[in-house]
């Protein structure tokens, strides 16, 4: 019965985190305001990245309730059972290096955009797309 | 008609990518054979029985971050820099100096001695976050990004002149995110450097001692457990995101306002 629950609730985490991702990707290509298009973007790279954080978190530990990698006492011991529970470090770091970057692309779109409304008087792709040269 | 469309083949690829990852689950989620490399990470990140190979860091994220893939890190937060200066050089021409105060700006005076309140608290747990980056989960950029809540508070709830009038000005932000950069850079080459004075051999992002090379940063300090360059580099980190993101948000304010006032 636990075992069933845990299934359902990581399913229903995984078709949420595939909603999220739909939506994003509508919102990208069919809004027309470029500042829902940024917002769409955010929520498409931070969908992307809880799916890293959640392959690397599951799958290891079977019967074990996976633990965060943190070492909290140090000996021996405690660093052989460490090794077993606690989660792949590697996905978090990456995903950690990824939001760094993100945000960074996330503030010069915002830059672009303040740019863009500054010459064109418009955040409308469709206006903006309209007046060429 | 073209909308419906649209949101079909937005559900297509949805189905489809479902489809994929059932099928080839077991290619996307990683097999045991990789869990190898997270157990080799987890052994040595705090590991005083391993002393050519520990980076004397508990926390497993930071010591990767900061240490194995210190070099990821560097670069990542260098392009951090290069897209605060392209914002500066798109938003060029619109900044202006406010110097006029009136006293009269910003919230009613509950939200401000609210703010007041609230604001060194802020910047307490952000410096707490960052500076024990190598002890819990955490590091020097999610405290400053902490941190960096407490400008845009200030300019929400006073004004941008409120900050400008404290010294928090665009100048003074470029020159702190600057040293934090610098701080950064110096800390990855400082080990380095010592080799070459002591005559030992040592590598550029070294942080412990290696196989092939004896010199060390301490990793404690009067019994304090810092990590060797990590809390170093939280610290410049810490710096430099706060600086950056202040900036940033003071660019997009300031243009704004002369937006309204422009003619």
């Amino acid at each position: 019965m636990n075992e069933w629950i845990n299934t359902y609730l990581l399913t229903i985490f995984v078709i949420s985190i595939m909603f999220n991702i739909a939506i994003s990707i509508y919102g990208i290509f069919l809004r027309p305001n470029y500042i829902k298009k940024i917002i769409a973007l955010t929520i498409f790279s931070d969908s992307a990245n809880v799916f890293a954080i959640y392959i690397g978190y599951r799958r290891w530990v079977d019967n074990i309730n996976p633990r965060p990698p943190v070492l909290t006492t140090p000996s021996p011991e405690a660093l052989s059972y460490f090794t077993q529970v606690a989660v792949d470090p590697l996905p978090q770091a990456l995903v950690l290096t990824a939001i760094v970057i993100g945000l960074a692309v996330t503030l010069f779109l915002v830059f672009l955009g303040y740019q863009l409304y500054r010459n064109y008087k418009t955040l409308d792709m469709r206006e903006i797309r309209r007046l060429r040269g | 008609m073209r909308h419906v469309i649209n949101i079909l083949s937005i559900i297509i690829l949805l189905l489809g990518l479902s489809l994929l990852i059932t099928f080839s689950g077991r290619y996307i989620i990683p097999g045991a054979n990789i869990r190898d490399l997270a157990v080799f990470y987890l052994y040595t990140t705090f590991n005083p029985w391993l002393e050519k190979l520990t980076v004397n860091s508990p926390e497993a994220v930071t010591a990767i971050v900061w240490d194995y893939r210190g070099l990821d890190t560097l670069f990542e937060t260098a392009v951090f820099y290069l897209a605060l200066i392209a914002g500066l050089a798109l938003a060029r021409g619109s900044i202006f100096r406010a110097i006029i105060s009136h006293g009269g700006h910003g919230l009613s005076l509950i939200v401000k001695t609210v703010t007041k309140i609230t604001s060194p608290m802020i910047i307490t747990v952000g410096a707490a976050i960052a500076l024990h980056g190598h002890l819990t989960p955490g590091g020097g950029f999610q405290g400053g990004a902490t941190t960096a809540v407490v400008p845009m508070i200030l300019i929400v709830v006073f004004s941008i002149i409120f900050l400008l009038e404290r010294g928090v000005s665009k100048e003074n932000m470029l020159v702190l995110r600057s040293i934090g950069l610098i701080g950064i850079g110096i800390t990855a080459i400082a080990l380095y450097l010592f080799g070459i004075v002591v005559g030992s051999r040592a590598f550029v992002f070294q942080n412990m001692a290696k196989p092939l090379s004896n010199i060390a940063f301490p990793a404690h300090i009067r019994g304090i457990l810092i990590s060797g360059t990590l809390w170093f580099f939280n610290l410049f980190e810490f710096v430099a995101v706060a600086a950056g993101f202040t900036l940033a948000f003071m660019i997009l304010i300031m243009a704004e306002e002369r937006g309204e006032t422009n003619e």
